[in-house]
């Protein structure tokens, strides 16, 4: 038999109405409120406890609401961890969230909660776990448990949880690929798609566009005879042994190679690792990626301060966003530590 | 233009002493094929196997794929590349359907090469796990490529593409089971039954971004490298004017097979006359050099308009860079006031949450989604290996490596694999076929 616990606050855990929000956490073994319907509902799972707290409370001393809770899971078996439903009371949903997110990461258990698309919760947590679509008022009790208690089930018995359409939850910004299960081809759809448009009927793409993740451009350097730069790249040039063993797609890793000793970058010594393009200029001569023997000689000649000792090399060609963001951060530390005013970054 | 397709549909294939079409089999003399592949003195080792759907085999490295078909009147199937220039689209083919030639290297492959599962988990990632394929298995002696990530692959494809040929001469002499009839005249005077309705143009994107020759798809034998848009019959892309290249990662590929029967073409043809007014195929390409991709995509935009389309089709045969020219085509055709629906795949990465195109655009709110080229995929082994499985670990293919600190090698000792979708032979299908979507989790 599994072990659920679930999270309430004061109004559905039946301390009180608006007056006791102030309430601070307790726990109770067995099940109070909705815990007593997700005692039904969840298949071959006992719901040990029910932790209630007022939603004043763990909105105005979180970090000790929080804690406090932690502490009391502390030593429980516990397989699932589920909070709310929260309907559209927007305390509340951020109360599921935090505490939901908070047991996620000490505990490492799944946890899985309830919120109205109204309210504040729904963004602030919904990469982070499992949020349904919940109803906007009370009412909807038994179906926002069954909506939770159906993806609960799944991850207690390790099947596989499905889309976020089909299961009803807020997507997490993941996005995989996945059979039609009528097998519908690409051509039915894109028809269907293409005839809707031209008739001026609603359609729906298979690829929304998220919001876009712009980077601002940084002020310019204004005093560049003082400034010290350092030089990125992604087109891959790595020293001929690849001692980073950087990949030549979909790069995970990158390598940095000192050259304050170095003028220029020699074929031979230098090459390119990058495969989604011809690698011949650069295998010859890897300054026209990295230009390290033209900085030297701007470098001398006075128009940059200073030049950082190493250059910075991944590869760029169907390298994620996730893992080139990683990389960059990664990278940042040693580029400060060294007072880098600006740094060239070269794609290929 | 008028092209008809007169089929024989192909149940099983055996080795025997004639090469023919009977009741379904086709017969091939082995020895005669083989004999045949080795006029070019390029090739030094090749065998010929038979892989149909639930065989127990697997094939890797897989590098191209053709339809066996016979010009009846004698023209070769690819005119500027197998057979001197002459027009396509027009006339009578015969097709040898639910079979294909594959090729697949005996010992090396690249960046651009591609795994097939006949049978098991695997068999549903592509679409030749369920055609009757025969396997050419072949090496060259191309030295100065047998250990380049980027391969040309042209004694092996070419030996694929004139296999094709050589197999469909068996049914010349023969009575097609049924056959299918791709006809549309001019593009204008077309009637006002059919201008009443919304006119269409399906604008394709080949693989063109490799700036040296030998790589890319071929229109007529001519690199699309060297090309800006034109417009094109679709009865041509359809009857051999186009020969797939040797660059992407191959998930997507649209192989030679692909262009002969590309699934799009024929939903358009079958909706002609009754929703939209087909007026054909604007060809596009893929670049590299972002005035480039601007250059063609005005171009496009520009015949869009000039041609009066209402509404477009548009794919891409890549990702990554190429995605640049997909959405600023996709732009430039909504900018002329040319309705889009784009069909592509993504590159969300293994846990899905990185951008699925490179660029992105507002506009581009009509999009067919087709996979994610970096699922990642991990199969049991197969009885039987068809090339060498040890390519998608050593040889740079897209979706393979030799190590990770926590997936282990691509290829393991017992045959078992764990792979990027990239490396699964055109498995993305955007050329018409996907079975596959995109849901968000």
């Amino acid at each position: 038999m599994k072990k659920a616990i679930v999270y309430v606050n004061q109004f559905f855990g039946q301390i009180g109405g608006e007056e006791k929000a102030g309430a601070a956490p307790e726990i109770h073994e067995g099940q109070i409120g909705p815990a007593m319907q997700f005692a039904k509902e969840l298949e071959d799972t006992e719901v040990t406890h029910t932790i209630i707290c007022g939603d004043n409370y763990m909105g105005s001393n979180t970090d000790e609401a929080v804690q406090t809770i932690l502490g009391m899971l502390e030593g429980k078996e516990m397989d699932i961890f589920l909070a709310g439903p929260a309907f559209q009371a927007g305390r509340y949903t951020v109360a599921c969230g935090t505490i939901c997110k908070a047991v996620k990461e000490k505990f490492g258990v799944p946890v899985v909660t309830s919120m109205n698309e109204e309210t504040p919760g729904v963004d602030m947590f919904k990469k982070e776990m499992y949020i349904l679509k919940g109803g906007n008022i009370a009412s909807k009790m038994r179906q926002d448990v069954k909506a939770m208690a159906n993806v609960a089930n799944k991850l207690l018995k390790g099947e596989p949880v499905g889309d976020a359409e089909t299961e009803g939850y807020f997507a997490r910004g993941i996005r995989h690929q996945v059979w039609l299960e009528d097998g519908t081809p690409a051509t039915v759809r894109m028809i269907d798609m293409l005839l809707k448009k031209l008739n001026g009927e609603p359609f729906k793409t298979e690829l929304p566009m998220p919001k876009l993740d712009r980077v601002p451009i940084a002020p310019a350097i204004k005093d560049l005879p003082h400034a010290k730069i350092a030089l990125l790249n992604t087109g891959g040039i790595v020293p001929v042994d690849n001692p980073d063993h950087i990949q030549s797609a979909s790069a995970t890793r990158w390598g940095r190679y000192n050259i304050a000793d170095t003028e220029a970058l020699k074929g031979g010594e230098y090459k390119t690792i990058h495969a989604g393009f011809d690698p011949a200029a650069a295998d010859a001569n890897p300054n026209v990626i990295t230009p390290v023997d033209a900085l030297k000689v701007l470098q001398k000649e006075g128009v940059f301060g200073s030049l950082h000792d190493y250059f910075y090399t991944t590869v760029g060609t169907g390298t994620t966003e996730a893992e080139a963001r990683r990389m960059a951060k990664e990278i940042i530390p040693y580029l400060k530590e060294d007072g880098v005013d600006g740094v060239i970054m070269v794609s290929t | 233009m008028k092209l008809t397709i007169g089929n024989f549909h192909v149940k099983d294939i055996v080795f025997g002493s004639e090469l023919s079409f009977k009741d379904g089999v086709l017969t091939i003399n082995k020895e005669e094929a083989l004999a045949f592949i080795r006029e070019d003195d390029r090739i030094t080792e090749a065998e010929l196997y038979i892989a149909k759907p639930g065989d127990k085999i697997r094939m890797c490295p897989v590098k191209e794929a053709i339809e066996p078909r016979c010009r009846l009147d004698g023209r070769g199937l690819f005119p500027g590349y197998t057979s001197e220039m002459a027009p396509a689209g027009d006339g009578v083919t015969y097709a040898l359907k639910n079979c294909s030639v594959l090729v697949v290297g005996r010992h090396w492959g690249g960046f651009q090469d591609g795994i097939i599962d006949m049978s098991g988990e695997g068999q549903k990632y592509t679409y030749y796990g369920y055609l009757n394929n025969i396997v050419l298995v072949a090496d060259t002696n191309e030295e100065f490529e047998r250990h380049e990530q980027q391969k040309k692959n042209d004694a092996l494809r070419r030996a694929g593409h004139k296999l094709a040929e050589f197999i469909g001469q068996c049914v010349k002499d023969l009575t097609p089971e049924d056959t299918e009839v791709y006809e549309l005249g001019q593009m204008i005077k077309r009637g006002a039954e059919v201008e009443k309705l919304p006119s269409v143009v399906y604008v394709m994107q080949p693989q063109s971004q490799m700036e040296e020759m030998g790589y890319n798809d071929l229109v007529y034998g001519w690199d699309m490298n060297h090309f800006v848009p034109t417009v094109m019959h679709p009865n041509e892309v359809l009857d051999g004017a186009l020969v797939s290249g040797s660059f992407m990662p191959v998930s997507s590929k649209w192989s030679t097979y692909d262009f002969q029967n590309c699934p799009s073409i024929k939903a358009l043809y079958a909706e002609h006359g009754k929703t939209i007014n087909f007026l054909g195929v604007i060809m596009s390409n893929l670049n590299v050099a972002l005035e480039q991709k601007e250059r063609s995509a005005l171009f496009v935009a520009q015949i869009a308009k000039s041609l009066g389309a209402d509404g477009a089709v548009l794919a891409e045969e890549g990702y990554g860079n190429p995605d640049a020219d997909f959405v600023g085509c996709y732009v430039a055709l909504e900018d002329a006031g040319v309705k889009v629906v784009g069909v592509t795949n993504e590159c969300t990465g293994r846990d899905g949450q990185s951008q699925p195109l490179v660029t992105l655009d507002e506009k581009c709110d009509a999009i067919v989604s087709c996979g994610n080229v970096s699922e990642l995929i991990e199969l049991p082994p197969m009885e039987t290996v068809l090339g060498e499985l040890d390519a998608l670990k050593r040889d740079g293919l897209s979706g393979g490596w030799a190590d990770d600190e926590l997936l282990g090698p691509s290829v393991r000792a017992d045959g078992s694999i764990i792979m990027e979708n990239n490396s699964m032979f055109c498995g993305d299908q955007v050329i018409g076929w996907s079975p596959k979507t995109m849901k968000e989790f």
